[in-house]
């Protein structure tokens, strides 16, 4: 969790330095969602990630470094710079985005099915926000991974609002995990800010895809507390929810959970910080020596047969 | 000798080979596996390589779709069948999103060795069921994107498609599906054994001196008959069936009309932002500048359903005729 804030932060500051073109999004926040998945995961598992991808790409295993060099647009970025922040690949741990919302839940399918033809055990996640439920795409590639009992977890972060639309006026349904029956999965709403509550309900939806019992939804309530890209305005939501809701913030939870329970001091913990703060900024100030891509290779890799 | 199939067996013993050949081969779409394709085009697939390889899906070209890329980063050779070409507006998405795009997008690290196998040509479906779309394919980059005129061509382009490590977009003639094999007049004889069509290399399927008719598909017919019928009037017509248009093979017609002075573009796509534009152009640019250019393509109106309507915005062998003896009047 500590890794993924600090990854964030460091991101935020290629924005006013317009190292960074684009629309940002960061996830600050909804730490607690992708800590959790990380002990369920095994090595033959994929995930498919969204806009918001960089703390699933930390989740699974993606190199921090050529991660923060592709957002940061370097030649040593983990596409060479092709890709940028929200189309981060990595297929040594399976891993891809998209920045269109809803369509990786169709791709995770295919590596749900992947599962069944190799018969690994392995699973496949979608994380996606609550925007992408309500897309053709989500409703598809859930009813095709119920109808062939499929290894797939679409794991929602349901942060309450789709840019500017809160969930609540979006759905039909109060919760998003009710509809699951509809497609033959078993659905279940979490505390997004709980890192156990989250991890338990993963680990027994990974446990019934692994054993074959077909495709589950987990909806992990959170709230992201910055506007939906780095410069939106988020005039939406008002300044009294904002401040009341990132109060509730999952690091201090987590960290006061551990020290009530005696299995971390304070001090302990505070240092823990500052070394993963160190060491992003260490990271930081290494990429940023790092090349650009070269302009002449920007006709590359269109086709495979063009490089 | 013409053996005694039709054009969509002809697709369907190619991908019989290929996914004997190659394990990584999958066949994915609505009515493919035990109904064989709605024209036959996967008959005996699921039979003989199982339900698991030759999957029969629920109407939802975007899982359809978005399922090949996932499979596609697995290490799978996905066929993926959209029924018709005009289904392709409910999952264009992951088309043009994600297929065309990760190869690039990764920098080269993640390929999409996927073939989109669908069925095109107007045959008097209306305007839902009866477009080409190959513009609109070629017009996104990333997208390899074939369409064959003749039995030999879909065989070997079928084979060539599958084994490419790039996205190909494999338009069928729905015109052309059903036909015998020995009612083609060029590329009947198809043999039983696997063999491969490199993509991106015309055809000269009727050679000729006084105008260059770059065409495809289903048009190639056409304009092969027009160039019989008026080679006897003494007007030698070179056609070129162009079988790919990414990669187009402007080589070839840049050099035809080198030589005849005369380049007329078939097309049965829309006219406007197009192949025919696309080539004329291109042509053009080479250094090339002919006496007689044109463009005959269906106006920009979606297809009408009345056949007697399709037929008037139709390319066929009386309009073609019309326009070539138009061009032979430049002087």
């Amino acid at each position: 969790m500590l890794w993924t804030r600090h990854f964030e932060l460091a991101c935020l500051e290629g924005v006013p330095t317009r190292e960074i073109q684009g629309e940002l999004h960061t996830a600050i926040g909804q730490e607690a969602i992708s800590a959790a998945m990380v002990g369920s995961l095994r090595k033959e598992d994929a995930m498919c990630s969204t806009h918001r991808n960089h703390m699933h790409a930390i989740a699974i295993g993606v190199d921090l470094r050529s991660m923060l060099a592709e957002i940061f647009e370097r030649k040593t970025g983990i596409c060479g710079g092709f890709g940028g922040h929200m189309h981060i690949f990595d297929s040594s741990v399976k891993f891809s985005a998209t920045g269109i919302v809803g369509a990786g839940v169709p791709v995770a399918l295919g590596h749900a099915y992947a599962a069944k033809l190799k018969e690994n055990g392995a699973v496949a996640i979608a994380v996606v926000g609550d925007g992408a439920v309500n897309t053709g795409a989500f409703h598809e590639a859930m009813n095709m991974a119920g109808a062939m009992s499929l290894p797939l977890i679409v794991l929602v972060e349901n942060n309450e609002w789709a840019i500017s639309v809160p969930f609540s006026a979006s759905s039909a349904t109060e919760t998003i995990s009710e509809r699951a029956p509809s497609w033959g999965a078993q659905g279940v709403r979490v505390n997004g800010l709980d890192v156990e509550a989250v991890a338990e309900a993963f680990s027994i939806a990974t446990d019934r895809a692994r054993a074959g019992q077909g495709p589950s939804i987990v909806e992990a309530m959170c709230y992201r507390f910055r506007g939906h890209f780095e410069g939106d305005a988020d005039m939406y939501r008002s300044k009294d929810e904002k401040e009341e809701r990132r109060a509730q913030d999952p690091i201090e939870i987590t960290k006061n959970t551990l020290i009530s329970r005696g299995l971390a001091s304070e001090d302990v913990l505070n240092s823990m910080a500052h070394s993963v703060k160190d060491s992003m900024a260490q990271m930081l100030s290494s990429v940023r020596s790092d090349p650009t891509p070269e302009s002449a290779d920007a006709k590359r890799f269109v086709f495979v047969e063009s490089h | 000798m013409a053996r005694n199939l039709n054009l969509s067996q002809c697709i369907s013993e190619s991908l019989h080979l290929e996914m004997e050949r190659d394990h990584s081969v999958l066949v994915i779409g609505e009515d493919v596996g035990m109904q064989g394709g709605v024209f036959g085009a996967t008959r005996g697939l699921q039979k003989k390589f199982g339900a698991t390889r030759v999957i029969d899906t629920p109407i939802s070209e975007s899982a359809i779709t978005g399922m090949g890329v996932g499979l596609a980063i697995e290490g799978y050779r996905p066929v993926l069948e959209i029924m018709f070409v005009d289904f392709i507006g409910v999952c264009l998405d992951q088309v043009y999103n994600a297929i065309a795009k990760n190869h690039y997008m990764s920098g080269g690290r993640v390929r999409m060795p996927i073939v989109i196998k669908t069925a095109g040509g107007c045959i008097g479906s209306g305007a839902q069921h009866s477009q080409c779309l190959w513009g609109l394919f070629a017009h996104l980059p990333g997208l390899k994107v074939v369409a064959p005129s003749n039995p030999y061509d879909a065989k070997g382009l079928m084979a060539s498609a599958v084994e490419s490590d790039d996205p190909v977009v494999y338009i069928e003639h729905k015109g052309l599906l059903l036909k015998r094999a020995e009612d083609f007049s060029f590329g009947s004889d198809v043999p039983e054994g696997r063999y491969t069509i490199p993509l991106g290399k015309g055809n000269i399927v009727h050679p000729g001196s006084n105008l260059t008719i770059a065409t495809l598909s289903g048009t190639v017919s056409l304009c092969v008959n027009v160039a019989r019928a008026l080679a006897e009037k003494g007007i030698s017509i070179e056609v070129i069936d162009l079988r790919s248009v990414v990669p187009l093979d402007i080589d070839l017609v840049r050099d035809s009309v080198a030589k005849t002075n005369r380049l007329l573009v078939v097309d049965e796509d829309y006219l406007s932002f197009g192949l025919s534009a696309e080539i004329i152009t291109r042509v053009i640019e080479s250094g090339i500048n002919p006496k007689a250019i044109r463009r005959h393509a269906v106006p920009d109106v979606p297809i009408p359903g009345a056949l007697t309507l399709e037929r008037e915005i139709l390319p066929s062998e009386s309009s073609i005729t019309d326009v070539v003896m138009e061009m032979m009047e430049a002087k």
